[in-house]
């Protein structure tokens, strides 16, 4: 078990989500930063979509009843397993009764602790993962509190192939532009309203959720119909909504929408868009579908280093 | 327009065929016939298919090879014939309603109807489940009878109760769960349209057909 002794202000149990139930409505849910949590399973030998926790805006304390290997992915953190500094990015072994305690996140919005045989929480349709809307998943379908006991669990592990999570996939990185491929209503945009959206300096605005993030910019993008018939949408949809400020969707989204589909993040890029925070800034760089399967390939590359194929 | 249906890419792990544009019943029954064609193919690597409007979305590992397959698979499969009406139709659920939602004297009021006749015209039909969205288990339901369609609520409800009866534009649903909702709402129905822990999950599919029978409150 793991005893929660002061809960962060936000966390969630996930693991890479749902399968086979959006025609449902059933969004896919897990990890916003799935490059994170996946990282930090494999570097445990735990398979990649092993449940963990899913950890933001701030610090909290967690015991340990027995013996455990924890591993930290994601955004950057000052921590302390049993008093000693502990690193994001690398695996420990925790002895039993002992604490991991995070003191603070500093750069980066959301932190995932991984431990070895995964977070044993009970499946719903088919994943571990918190969907808060609904209320399902994970811890009760909610948010950790101080006092929540999660299981852990005795899933196959093998052997990690790496120490330390490669530093490439742990790049936070706010001032890179995140890779998006023109949505299918380009077209409803003027030349013009493309390239404000190319060339605009965005920033995460307060309204972020695992739902989605709102995107405030100095100049309001083209006014485009905001009630189409509604229409697929996916994790990474940058919506434009006829105010002109853009909605990046997130694991929680929607599966349909009627607000213009403006552009698509690429699934490279999506863990890099929610590690920002708000007041971060963002910017887009258009690339085609060929270039995003060519940086995924990338990401899969490193991630087989760590603890073999998906 | 000659080029529908159309494959074409939402970002890189999921394609969208799109048949049309627009509400229309034949061309919403279009994609839900191309829906069942392509479950039915089971195309290797296919994860999830979504119908709605005028449109369907397929998606798959961005991780996989499978991209081009799936891509070739699906054009074949909006490519061939439409079976000639063959489609035999879904389970009708019949949902017990107590209309006395908050709404119902404001739509009575913006249709010219008493609120007895908003009610007839509701529960008479027997609606198509277009296609699920919005919040799970949520079904856009449709054709609603022409004088009851009224544009969404200025100001969405930032609760709608689970249950609620709802209708807008010309649609008609129920809310599963609570949720923030613009639609009108007219009744509430004591039957469970969404349960996690079943499976599946969601009372109706696309396909399905819905009668609403009014109880007493």
């Amino acid at each position: 078990m793991i005893d929660v002794l002061k809960a962060p202000p936000f966390a969630t149990i996930q693991d890479l989500g749902r399968t086979g139930y959006l025609h449902a409505a059933v969004p896919r849910a897990g990890a916003l930063d799935r490059v994170a949590l996946a990282a930090a399973n494999l570097l445990l030998g735990n398979s990649r979509d092993a449940a963990g926790i899913e950890w933001g805006l701030g610090g909290g304390e967690i015991r340990f009843e027995r013996d455990a290997d924890i591993a930290l992915s994601g955004a950057r953190a000052t921590a302390t397993l049993d008093g000693q500094p502990f690193y994001v990015g690398r695996a420990g072994h925790v002895r039993a009764g002992k604490c991991l305690h995070v003191e603070r996140i500093d750069a980066g919005a959301w932190l995932y602790l991984a431990v070895r045989g995964g977070v044993d929480v009970p499946q719903v349709l088919g994943s571990r993962a918190t969907y808060l809307p609904a209320g399902f998943g994970g811890q009760g379908g909610r948010l950790l509190r101080t006092g929540d006991r999660l299981p852990i669990g005795n899933a196959p592990t093998k052997s990690a192939q790496l120490e330390e999570v490669p530093p490439e996939l742990l790049t936070i990185g706010i001032d890179e532009p995140i890779a998006i491929i023109p949505g299918p209503d380009r077209n409803l945009m003027s030349n013009a309203g493309w390239d404000w959206l190319i060339e605009t300096e965005f920033r995460v605005s307060r309204a972020v959720s695992r739902m989605g993030y709102r995107l405030e910019a100095p100049v309001s993008g083209p006014a485009l119909p905001g009630d189409r018939p509604s229409a697929p949408a996916c994790v990474g949809t940058i919506q434009l909504p006829p105010g002109g400020q853009p909605i990046a969707l997130m694991p929680d989204g929607p599966t349909v929408g009627g607000y213009p589909r403006a552009a698509v993040v690429a699934s490279s890029d999506i863990g890099r868009l929610a590690q920002r925070r708000p007041g971060d800034p963002v910017r887009f760089r258009p690339i085609d579908v060929a270039e995003a399967r060519a940086r995924l390939r990338r990401q899969e590359e490193l991630l087989r280093q760590l603890g073999g194929s998906a | 327009m000659s080029d529908l249906p159309r494959v074409e890419p939402l970002g890189d792990a999921a394609f969208l065929v799109v048949l049309g544009e627009g509400t229309d019943r034949r061309l919403t029954a279009r994609v839900g016939d191309l829906a069942s064609r392509v479950r039915r193919a089971r195309i290797p690597g296919v994860r999830d298919i979504v119908p709605a409007y005028g449109s369907l979305a397929v998606f798959f590992d961005a991780g996989s090879d499978a991209a081009e397959s799936i891509a070739e698979a699906l054009a074949l499969a909006a490519g061939e014939p439409e079976g000639h009406a063959t489609r035999s139709p879904g389970p009708l659920h019949v949902l017990p309603v107590r209309y006395d939602g908050p709404d119902l004297a404001h739509v009575a009021e913006r249709t010219g109807l008493s609120p007895a006749e908003v009610i007839r015209r509701h529960s008479e039909p027997t609606y198509d489940v277009h296609f699920l969205g919005f919040a799970p288990g949520f079904a856009y339901l449709g054709p609603l009878d022409q004088t009851l369609v009224l544009p969404r609520r200025a100001e969405p409800r930032r609760r709608v109760p689970a249950g609620s009866v709802a209708i807008a534009g010309a649609q008609t649903g129920v809310y599963p769960l609570e949720t923030p909702g613009g639609w009108h709402l007219i009744g509430r129905t004591e039957t469970v349209l969404f349960d996690p822990t079943r499976d599946p999950p969601n009372l109706v599919s696309a396909g399905d057909r819905v009668r609403f029978l009014p109880v007493d409150p």
